[in-house]
């Protein structure tokens, strides 16, 4: 009952006035950044990250890890009324949840939202609270060529599984892993690739490279067109929030299943709450009584994806707290927050900073109940936020993010670099890069080059050592196949087309 | 997307040609193991090969027309306008201090790049400008750049 005591000591630790404070704050900012479209979880993540900077670290990550799940609950409110999702991981939802609202059912749509979100949210925290200590005890014992094919392959499965293009996206990932080197080698102590600027020492500053990638690009993109609005207008009472009798038990399995099923897609590294959510609302057409009337308005096609987002959101924090290894833009931006705080997600950051992790783990069960009563009672309130328009928004966020910026190191650099980041994000954008291995990468790349290195140095420069040793060959195996398998479906759909003709 | 990708491999495949030449000056190996050169360098050849990939992808593509379109000139002027002002506010901070640049940024955003009335953005802006000073200076202790006048 070892984990009961650790989550015991985790409650008191996130039940404390100023942490429950900021994780209100978070959830709280994470549901506005869901509800609002053009700005994301990712946006929100790296804003926070030089905000928080001057707080203890628990508290810093209790509040990104609060805009994380939170945006998850958010981003269903403007699927469901607006037709345009909040969160890419709240695609599926407009399918039936704006349907529903049509008919006028929106009450209905939105509290099964936010109740499938608590449920499958805290379901998700259950299995990280039990899963991820496990892991981390079986991981302690990785050497560097362990450690080597692990960042390799959460970097492949990420790299991927973004984008529509394997070679983009590789490229994308290369890209980081270069911007990672420079600065000084950690091996030898000298310099490389500086330019001769003093300020590139130290490295490509994180915080300008994510918020310029993200907040600046997204804001960027965001401009060229302005964004159209519908509403659907519906009078939303408390007592019309809640599903009734049929509802719920049109919901149940979807429910169920999509908990399930986003869990183990967010502990894999690459997929995410969007690939879950997509997931969960394909299963359930496919087991259902009446596929039909799916996109209809059918209320387990909001449950379900629903469901699977926020448990995936869960599920994400097992690999990124027991191995460092993040699966996603915003669990890499969640890492980058951690090592500037000066603590290395692992699977010794159970050991050596137990107040983090359990601290993190308990604010998580508080943080879905404090959701829970922000997104029923009061999800009227966010909806009258959907009538800023984005034209006010836009300078706030840029102005947000470039002070942020700055604030974190008092430098002036830091906001060119975020200014660049800003520019080449956005030519990203245009030209179909993924910008999340970029990130990725940039955080990994430290470990990867020191691992590798190491590697080698105690095999003599003999490459074979990643394949010899057994978790490693797996480990390497898996990667290298990875990279691999959108080539391999994309022959399988050749064939299957011309076997077809 | 064709051209866009064809250019998109030229470019990559020039930076990292310039990388890879870098990287080969440093140490490749060490006494006891790979050096500080040894994995740019590596990662600049395969950037190499993507870079050609790319381009032969590209090149070999039967349409030329999937992806997305080129941005209209419209487009182009909102977001050369937004990048053109944040230029010059970072470049400015420094001397004209936070308060100034920020109010005269905003108020550039809202009222020349998206022709909204000039009174609101002036209100907003004062507002946001305001909101950043309280949220920064004042709650979180950051020194926030200063002009001589000490605002």
């Amino acid at each position: 009952m070892e984990i009961i005591q650790h989550l015991i000591t985790g409650f008191e630790i996130a039940l404390s006035l100023k942490n429950l404070l900021f994780c209100f704050m978070g959830v709280t900012l994470g549901t506005l950044i869901g509800v609002l479209p053009g700005i994301g979880p990712v946006t929100g993540v790296a804003i926070l990250i030089p905000i928080t900077f001057g707080l203890d670290a628990t508290t810093a990550i209790i509040t990104m890890a609060g805009v994380y799940y939170g945006a998850m609950y958010g981003g269903s409110t403007t699927s469901i009324l607006l037709n345009v999702p909040g969160e890419s991981s709240s695609v599926m939802t407009t399918l039936d949840g704006y349907q529903m609202a049509l008919k006028g059912r929106a009450g209905p749509a939105l509290g099964m939202a936010a109740i499938s979100s608590f449920i499958a949210g805290t379901f998700s925290i259950i299995m990280l609270s039990w899963i991820a200590p496990v892991l981390a005890d079986f991981a302690v014992a990785f050497g560097p060529p362990e450690y080597f094919a692990l960042t390799f392959m959460g970097l492949t499965l990420v790299t991927g599984l973004a984008g529509d293009s394997l070679i983009k996206g590789i490229m994308s990932g290369v890209f980081g892993l270069l911007l990672a080197c420079v600065g000084v080698d950690a091996i030898s102590g000298s310099p490389r690739f500086i330019f001769g600027s003093i300020y590139l020492l130290d490295g490509v500053g994180f915080i300008g490279v994510a918020v310029g990638l993200f907040a600046l690009a997204e804001v960027l993109v965001n401009i060229e067109e302005p964004l159209k609005q519908v509403f659907v207008n519906t009078k939303l009472s408390m007592k019309s929030l809640f599903p009734n009798r049929q509802d719920w038990k049109d919901s149940v399995g979807a429910l169920w299943r999509g908990s399930i099923l986003g869990f183990f897609v967010g502990v894999l590294p690459g997929a995410g709450a969007t690939v879950a959510s997509f997931l969960s609302y394909a299963t359930e057409k496919k087991l259902s009584k009446h596929p039909e009337k799916f996109g209809t308005g059918v209320i387990e096609g909001v449950a379900g994806p629903e469901g699977a987002n926020n448990s995936a959101a869960g599920g994400a924090m097992v690999p990124l707290l027991t191995l460092g290894i993040p699966g996603s833009g915003t669990t890499a931006v969640l890492m980058g927050a951690l090592l500037i705080h000066g603590i290395r997600p692992g699977p010794l950051l159970f050991q050596e900073h137990p107040e983090v992790v359990w601290g993190l783990i308990a604010s998580m069960y508080i943080g879905n109940v404090l959701l829970l009563i922000l997104n029923l009672p009061l999800v009227g309130l966010w909806v009258s936020f959907l009538k800023v328009p984005y034209k006010i928004l836009m300078p706030l966020i840029i102005t947000i993010s470039a002070v942020g910026v700055f604030a974190t190191d008092n430098n002036i650099f830091d906001m060119w670099i975020m200014f660049g980041a800003g520019i080449v994000g956005y030519v990203m954008r245009k030209l179909d890069f993924p910008a999340a291995p970029v990130v990725l990468a940039l955080v990994l790349g430290p470990m990867v080059e020191r691992s590798l290195r190491q590697s080698l140095t105690i095999s003599h420069g003999d490459i074979s050592i990643f394949f010899t040793r057994p978790i490693s060959a797996v480990l390497t195996t898996f990667a290298l196949l990875s990279l691999f398998a959108p080539l391999v479906r994309k022959f399988w759909k050749t064939y299957r087309r011309a076997k077809m003709e | 997307m064709r051209k866009a990708d064809q250019i998109t491999g030229i470019v990559m495949l020039v930076f990292s040609l310039i990388v890879a030449y870098t990287s080969w000056q440093m140490p490749q190996r060490v006494e006891f193991g790979p050096g500080m050169g040894f994995l740019p360098f590596w990662l600049a050849v395969l950037m190499a090969v993507l870079s050609v990939l790319l381009l032969f992808d590209a090149t070999m593509r039967k349409s030329a027309s999937a992806g997305k379109p080129f941005p209209t000139s419209q487009a182009l002027r909102n977001v050369g306008m937004v990048i053109a002002g944040l230029g010059v506010y970072i470049a400015v901070l420094d001397t004209v201090g936070f308060a100034v640049s920020t109010v005269l940024y905003v108020v550039y955003l809202l009222a020349i790049v998206q022709n909204e009335r000039w009174l609101k953005s002036a209100v907003i802006s004062l507002l946001s400008t305001g909101g950043l000073y309280v949220v920064f200076q004042v709650l979180l202790e950051v020194k926030l750049p200063q002009n001589i006048f000490g605002f």
